[in-house]
């Protein structure tokens, strides 16, 4: 018998917990019982690069992991999450199921598998006076995870006045006014009660946050070679399922929030337009900088293509 | 620590009364080596890493105003700068013979059986200090794997190695300590490297060997094996045993010791005995008395007052006995107060005030459990002022019992002594303006009061000298922070082994079945609690232990506020658990005290806050009395 230790932020019965224990439930059935999914749930193992150290020594083989988390590892991940890039669910999906054989590729380099994609929301802005403009964002104290200097450091040269914190820190600090402002998505603004301090959402897609499952190569090929291709399967149906599950209980997260004070405003087109120019002025400083230049061409490439590839079947509708 | 001059307005008063000489609280038998070079160097790096501690936050306040972002990087590299104080700490601890035991039985023995029990003892100790360094190793090459850096100078890598430098530092002085023979010492460091290789060799899987070593272990800490060995022992004992790689303790402690909030402890420390080896004690003292001397008590009451006050916006238990307990105890002592009461009375007091805004393990709670955080505060507002005001009055009682004096009331005595104390009694008046002022977090608001420490140390008393001033209390800094992060250090690895093979869910499963009345899942919820508290650090508790026992409490129809204050009310009463409470350790480094002295001291305390906890526990509208409906 093989256990799998898996560890992951999601807390225990939430929904993307529960889609990982059906797929650990699917992997017992597959193997005959021959592999075992145990779960870390709620983050006791540490944050997500505690997760991945964890993997490195060999206490546990798997994570279920943020995008964020994955660009630890490798920063072509920030490709998947470049603000302004992607207008709407379908489109970036196009863009990930593409660009993701070659994320898979660098993960495989650096000694680990990736056993299927998920999705974490939108990312949006979050504040205590309402924010609609890139310069009324810009104005704001802005929370910043303070683990990535160089991400910190590009946000004050695009105008912006970040404050850089831990996340343990970023309650309190709204509380005493030490910022006013942090970007999430609907799910963790609600899960962590954020929004009760920040009740102002920008209705903006800023950024999309992925998920992966992720597991040690070691680890993985231990595993028995014919058991492997169902395991993969079971693996990836519960991604897709988890896909669809998140983006319903993102809107859920919403109306609840709603329901509780959340005010959402609306930013116009030409506003949105304004958000856009904002992020592509910067795109130079962005790639070779904070992501390789091959991933942010890549999925700037993918994203266009999907673009045209609409625009044609418009005119063709017509 | 040096003794103030004495006022002449006073009786004799010496902050070190009652403090026995360092040795007494020391585990090895090797003499100190205070003028050895690396001696001075190690001190000299520790005072600098504090420093350095005190002054990147403040530059990040005044950076971040000043040219919007601060310093980058700022944050991790206190974290990390905790991290290489506690390892460095740590040797330095086992250096001057600092390292906590339960008991010294060995020393009960007559030569030559005193001789070999404590070769053994330190053979032990000495092998898990080397597999502990080893486990440092396995992640120091895991993570050169990764290449990333902590700033962009600074590999991880480079920053974790302090982590297997530091024990096997320490495995070398627990040789070098264990005899003066030199044969002795080779059988010892002999004997170790063989207790090294069983416990790596395969051979620990089998259960025969595996209960050996723990036999032997067990007797290695009766004997008077450091404390640190015998939890850092277990843990890798029973990780051995489930054949789990031993670097998951070194990845454990990496990730505890450099969580965000933890350099609060050394920096509050370092403010803590600058304060102390300047002498506001003696003024604090003088105010207090002409304050509240003339009450029954008074003295004992404003200890328990100003503990409670100082742990509720540090957050950390352990803290308030560093910082405040060499001011305080001498000002108890001096009143005539009996020495082991005011220990305990330190000691407990050390722990009041978690419950009260804006404490951050409240917060915490709040944001695991998924409850606003002003609710939480609400809830915890009475109970808070129910264990405050008990052993307020328990302290009062035990002073007129043990017929304390009291000072006649003078206005002139008490306008006098606030003009002179006037610096220090502004001391929480900053740390408050700074975090309720949106101005500094908790960390950088530990800055504040190490600056502000110094500032009216050196150039407004002027007591002291500035290099003294430092030198002195980096010093004393660092043996406690070391010794304590050591304690930290191999508890989270233990902590980390009971996550890992699913105890606290296991628990769980056996109470949900077997326990049908609320009434005994509240108490067996209690006892529980008391025991996580007792074993972990406040923040691993609420982040590991809240998932699982929230929705248990659901279904017995706890309203989740009252568990929460009842979960942080038990945790606060864990701190004074013995054999293990953070608490106990502190106090016994910071009044360097025996440990079993420290744990008998508190035991009416521990009563009567366990009768308070029993209150809040069976009656729920303590808490829900003020929430909105
Ligand atoms: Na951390
Ligand atoms: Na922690």
């Amino acid at each position: 018998q093989t256990v799998v230790k898996m560890a992951t932020l999601a807390p225990e019965g939430s929904s993307w917990y529960r889609v990982l224990q059906e797929m650990g439930e699917e992997w017992r059935k597959a193997s005959g019982g021959a592999v075992v999914l145990r779960i870390y749930p709620g983050g006791v193992a540490g944050d997500e690069d505690a997760m991945i150290r964890k993997m490195r020594v060999g206490q546990i083989q798997a994570a279920a992991i943020t995008g964020i988390g994955l660009a630890y590892l490798d920063r072509s991940f920030y490709a998947l999450h470049i603000p302004m890039m992607y207008a709407s669910d379908e489109e970036f999906d196009y863009v990930r199921d593409r660009y993701a054989p070659v994320l898979e590729k660098h993960m495989a380099e650096k000694g680990f598998v990736v056993l299927n994609w998920g999705d974490a929301g939108w990312v949006h802005f979050f504040s205590k006076m309402p924010v609609v403009t890139p310069a009324e964002a810009k104005a704001l104290k802005l929370f910043m995870w303070s683990g990535d200097t160089t991400l910190v450091q590009l946000y004050k040269e695009t105008g912006f006045h970040p404050v850089p914190l831990s996340t343990a820190d970023l309650l309190p600090s709204l509380q005493t006014g030490m910022v006013n402002g942090f970007s999430s998505t609907p799910l963790a603004s609600l899960a962590f009660q954020w929004f009760g301090l920040a009740p102002n959402m920008a209705d903006l897609r800023y950024a999309p946050l992925t998920g992966a499952t992720v597991i040690e190569k070691k680890a993985w090929e231990k595993i028995p070679a014919e058991l492997r291709p169902k395991l993969l399967e079971a693996s990836r149906a519960a991604g897709k399922k988890l896909r669809v599950e998140i983006r319903r209980l993102n809107q859920e997260a919403l109306a609840v929030m709603v329901k509780n004070g959340l005010k959402v405003h609306d930013v116009p087109p030409e506003v949105q337009a304004q958000w856009r120019k904002m992020v592509e002025d910067i795109h130079p400083r962005v790639r070779g900088n904070i992501m390789p230049a091959e991933a942010f061409d890549a999925v700037k490439g993918y994203r266009d293509e999907y673009r045209a590839a609409q625009s044609t079947r418009k005119d063709e509708a017509r | 620590m040096e003794a103030p001059p004495e006022s002449p307005s006073l009786p004799p008063v010496d902050p070190a009364a009652g403090v026995p000489p360092r040795g007494e609280a020391r585990s090895g038998a090797g003499e100190p080596l205070p003028d050895s070079l690396a001696a001075r160097v190690e001190n000299a790096v520790s005072i600098a890493l504090l420093v350095g501690m005190a002054v990147l936050p403040l530059l990040e306040i005044v950076g971040r105003r000043v040219w919007r972002t601060g310093i980058p990087g700022s944050n991790a590299l206190v974290q990390h700068a905790t991290l290489w104080l506690g390892c460095l700490g740590g040797a330095i601890a086992a250096r001057d013979g600092q390292l906590l035991s339960i008991g010294r039985l060995a020393d009960r023995f007559p030569e030559p059986y005193r001789r070999i029990l404590s070769a053994f003892t330190a053979a032990v100790s000495t092998a898990i200090s080397l597999l502990l360094a080893w486990s440092g190793f396995q992640l120091v090459r895991a993570e050169w794997a990764d290449r990333h850096y902590v700033v962009p100078i600074l590999p991880l890598w480079v920053a974790e190695a302090v982590i297997p430098a530091g024990f096997l530092l320490i495995a070398w002085r627990l040789v070098r300590s264990s005899s003066r023979d030199g044969w002795t010492r080779a059988a010892v460091a002999a004997a170790a490297v063989a207790g090294v290789a069983f416990v790596g060799s395969g051979v620990i899987l089998g259960t025969v060997p595996f209960a050996a070593a723990l036999v032997t272990l067990l007797l290695a800490v009766i004997l008077g094996a450091p404390l640190f060995a015998a939890l850092g022992g277990l843990a890798v004992l029973l990780f051995r045993h489930a054949d789990v790689p031993l670097a998951s303790i070194s990845a454990e402690i990496y990730r505890i010791v450099t969580s965000p909030t933890l350099p609060t402890i050394p920096l509050f420390g370092f403010a803590g005995y600058v304060l102390t080896v300047g002498n506001v004690s003696r003024r604090l003292v003088r105010f207090f008395r002409a304050f509240v001397g003339w009450m029954p008590g008074g003295i004992a009451v404003v200890t328990v007052l100003v503990c409670t006050f100082f742990t509720t916006f540090t957050g950390a238990s352990g803290v308030t006995i560093v910082a405040l307990g060499g001011i305080l105890l001498p000002a108890l002592l001096v009143e005539r107060y009996p020495e082991r009461f005011s220990l305990g009375l330190l000691t407990s007091s050390g722990s009041l005030g978690l419950l009260f805004p804006p404490c951050l393990p409240v917060i915490l709670y709040g944001v695991v459990a998924g409850i606003a955080v002003d609710k939480m505060f609400l809830g915890g507002l009475l109970p808070g002022i129910l264990l405050t005001a008990i052993m307020s009055a328990w302290a009062a009682w035990g002073g007129v019992r043990a017929g304390a004096r009291r000072t006649p009331f003078s206005v002139g005595e008490l306008g006098a002594a606030a003009r002179e104390a006037k610096w220090d009694l502004l001391l929480p008046v900053i740390v408050l303006v700074g975090i309720f002022g949106g101005i500094a977090t908790t960390v950088e608001a530990a800055a504040m009061t190490v600056l502000y420490a110094v500032c009216v140390e050196a150039f407004v008393h002027r007591d002291t000298g500035l290099r003294k001033l430092l030198r002195e209390a980096g010093t004393e800094t660092s043996r406690l922070v070391g010794g304590f992060l050591l304690l930290l250090a191999a508890a989270t690895g233990l902590t980390g082994y009971m996550v890992d093979a699913g105890v606290p869910q296991a628990i769980f499963e056996w109470v949900r079945q077997t326990i049908d009345s609320r009434f005994t899942f509240l108490l067996v919820l209690n006892v529980f609690l008391l025991v996580v508290g007792a074993f972990m650090h406040i923040f691993s508790a609420i982040v590991i232990v809240v998932p699982i026992i929230a929705p248990l409490a659901a279904a017995f129809d706890v309203h989740p506020v009252h568990l929460g204050i009842i979960f942080l009310a038990n945790l606060e009463l864990g701190f004074l658990m013995p054999p293990v409470g953070m608490n106990l350790f502190m106090s016994a480094y910071r009044f360097g005290k025996p440990f079993g002295e420290v744990c008998r001291s508190i035991v009416p305390f521990l009563l009567i806050l366990l009768a308070g906890v029993l209150v809040i526990t069976y009656v729920p509208a303590l808490t829900t009395a003020l929430l909105p409906k």
